[in-house]
C-alpha cells in the first residue's frame, strides 16, 4: 500500500505538484502572486483575516462569472477586470457588516484587491475554462492564498509586536521593523525560500522512498 | 500668475515625490508581483510595458480627477463604486493609447496592443488613482504624481534588473534564487528609502 503510493508520487510529481495550489505549487510562493497586500498591509494576524475574508468572497466568484462572460466576450482583461470590480461591491458591504470600521486598517489594499493578479492572472490564457474548473481551481488558489496570508501576518505581528492577535506570545517585540514595507518584503522572502526549502525536501524524500522499492 | 506658478511647483513637486521618497515599488509594493515576474522573464518588454504603464496612468489620472468629484464622498457606497470607476477610466485611457498607436502608425504598435492589458490592469495603476482620489489631490497633483508614479516603477524596474547579474550567482543558494533574492534585494532598498525619507508611505 505504502510502496504504490510512493511509487505513484514519484512518478506523478510533476503533474501532482502543478495541480496542487496549496503547498507544492503555491500561488504566492511559486510565481508572486498577490504580493502587494501580503507585504504591506498583512501587518497583524486581524488584518491578514480580513484579506483572507475579502479573498475569499472576491477570488472565486470572479473567476467563475468572469470565465463564463469571457466565452461571448473577446477582451478577456476588461471582462476580468471589470468582473471582480463588480464583485468587489457586495465584498465591500459584507466586509463592512462584518468587520465595521476595522475595515480602515487595510486602506487602499482592499479595493486594489480588484487588479490582484491573483485574482486576475487567467485572464492571460487563451483557452476558456469551464465553470467547474473555475470553481475548483479559484477555491484552491484561495485556500493556497489564505494560508500564506496568515501565515505572513501572524508572523509579522509576532516579530513586531509580540502578539498573536492580540494575545501575548514573546515578551519583548523582537523584530519592530516588521510591520513597515521593508519588514514585508524580507518576512515574504524568508518565508518563500523556507517554503521552497521544504518543497524541495519532499520532492527529494519521494525520490529516495521510491528508490528504495526499485 | 502666482497660481499658475504654484500649480507647476505642486506638480513637479508631487511627480518627484511619487520617483524616489513615495515609490509605487518601494515605498507601496504597488505592481511588485508583475515586476519580479518582468524580471525573471528573459523574453518580456520591459521597457514598452513601462511606456505603456506612464501613458496609462498619465491618461487615467484626470479621468479619474474627474470621476472621484462626481462620486460624493460622504455617501456609504461611494468606496463600494470606486474601484469599477476607476477601472472604467484606466479602460478609456487604454482606448486612447491604443487610438493613437494605430493613428501614429508606430512601428511597435504589436507589441503596445499586446503588452497593454497587462499594464492597464494592474495595481500599480488603480494604487495610483486610488492615492491621488482619497487623499484629494488637486488636479496639478494628481497629474504629478500619476507622471511620477510611472517613472518610478520604471526606476524601479531597472534597478532590480541592473541587479540580476549579481543576483544570479552561484554562490547564492538555491531555495534563494528567483523570487526570494529578489524580494530581499527589493526590501533593501525599500529600507534605504524609509532611511532617506523617515516615514512610511501612508495608506
Amino acid at each position: 500500500m505504502w510502496e504504490n503510493r510512493i511509487r505513484y508520487l514519484n512518478e506523478n510529481f510533476a503533474r501532482i505538484s502543478r495541480r496542487d495550489r496549496v503547498f507544492l505549487n503555491n500561488p504566492v510562493i511559486a510565481t508572486g502572486l498577490g504580493l502587494a497586500p501580503l507585504i504591506i498591509a498583512a501587518t497583524s494576524g486581524r488584518n491578514a483575516l480580513m484579506l483572507s475574508a475579502a479573498v475569499l468572497m472576491l477570488l472565486t466568484p470572479t473567476r467563475v462569472l468572469a470565465g463564463v462572460v469571457s466565452r461571448w466576450v473577446r477582451f478577456r482583461a476588461l471582462v476580468y477586470t471589470l468582473t471582480s470590480a463588480v464583485v468587489y461591491i457586495g465584498v465591500y458591504f459584507a466586509m463592512k457588516a462584518t468587520f465595521g470600521v476595522q475595515i480602515s486598517y487595510l486602506g487602499l489594499y482592499l479595493p486594489l484587491l480588484v487588479t490582484e493578479p491573483i485574482i486576475l492572472k487567467r485572464y492571460e490564457r487563451a483557452t476558456p475554462e469551464r465553470w467547474t474548473t473555475s470553481l475548483r481551481k479559484g477555491l484552491l488558489t484561495t485556500a493556497g492564498f489564505v494560508l500564506v496570508i496568515l501565515l505572513v501576518g501572524m508572523l509579522r505581528e509576532v516579530l513586531a509586536v509580540g502578539t498573536v492577535f492580540g494575545a501575548k506570545v514573546t515578551g519583548a517585540p523582537v523584530l519592530p521593523i516588521a510591520t513597515l514595507p521593508s519588514g514585508g518584503f524580507v518576512v515574504v522572502a524568508l518565508l518563500c525560500a523556507g517554503w521552497r526549502g521544504a518543497v524541495n525536501y519532499v520532492k527529494k524524500w519521494v525520490n529516495m522512498e521510491a528508490k528504495k522499492y526499485q | 500668475m502666482s497660481e499658475m506658478m504654484s500649480s507647476v511647483s505642486m506638480f513637479f513637486l508631487y511627480a518627484i515625490a511619487a520617483v524616489f521618497a513615495q515609490n509605487a515599488a518601494f515605498s507601496r509594493a504597488l505592481g511588485v508581483s508583475r515586476l519580479v515576474k518582468l524580471v525573471d522573464d528573459s523574453a518580456a518588454d520591459s521597457a514598452v510595458f513601462c511606456l505603456c504603464l506612464t501613458l496609462v496612468q498619465l491618461l487615467s489620472a484626470p479621468l479619474a480627477y474627474a470621476a472621484n468629484r462626481w462620486l460624493p464622498a460622504g455617501l456609504g457606497w461611494a468606496a463600494a463604486v470606486r474601484p469599477l470607476v476607476l477601472v472604467l477610466c484606466s479602460a478609456a485611457a487604454l482606448g486612447l493609447v491604443v487610438l493613437a498607436a494605430s493613428a501614429l502608425r508606430l512601428p511597435a504598435a504589436g507589441r503596445i496592443a499586446q503588452t497593454l492589458p497587462m499594464a492597464t490592469f494592474n495595481c500599480a495603476v488603480l494604487g495610483c488613482m486610488l492615492v491621488t482620489t482619497t487623499q484629494s489631490f488637486t488636479l496639478a497633483q494628481t497629474m504629478g504624481f500619476a507622471l511620477g508614479s510611472g517613472l518610478g516603477y520604471t526606476l524601479a524596474l531597472l534597478v532590480v534588473l541592473e541587479a540580476q547579474r549579481k543576483l544570479r550567482n552561484r554562490q547564492v543558494p538555491g531555495t534563494f534564487r528567483g523570487l526570494p533574492v529578489n524580494l530581499l534585494y527589493i526590501g533593501i532598498l525599500a529600507l534605504a528609502i524609509y532611511a532617506f525619507t523617515g516615514h512610511a508611505a501612508a495608506y
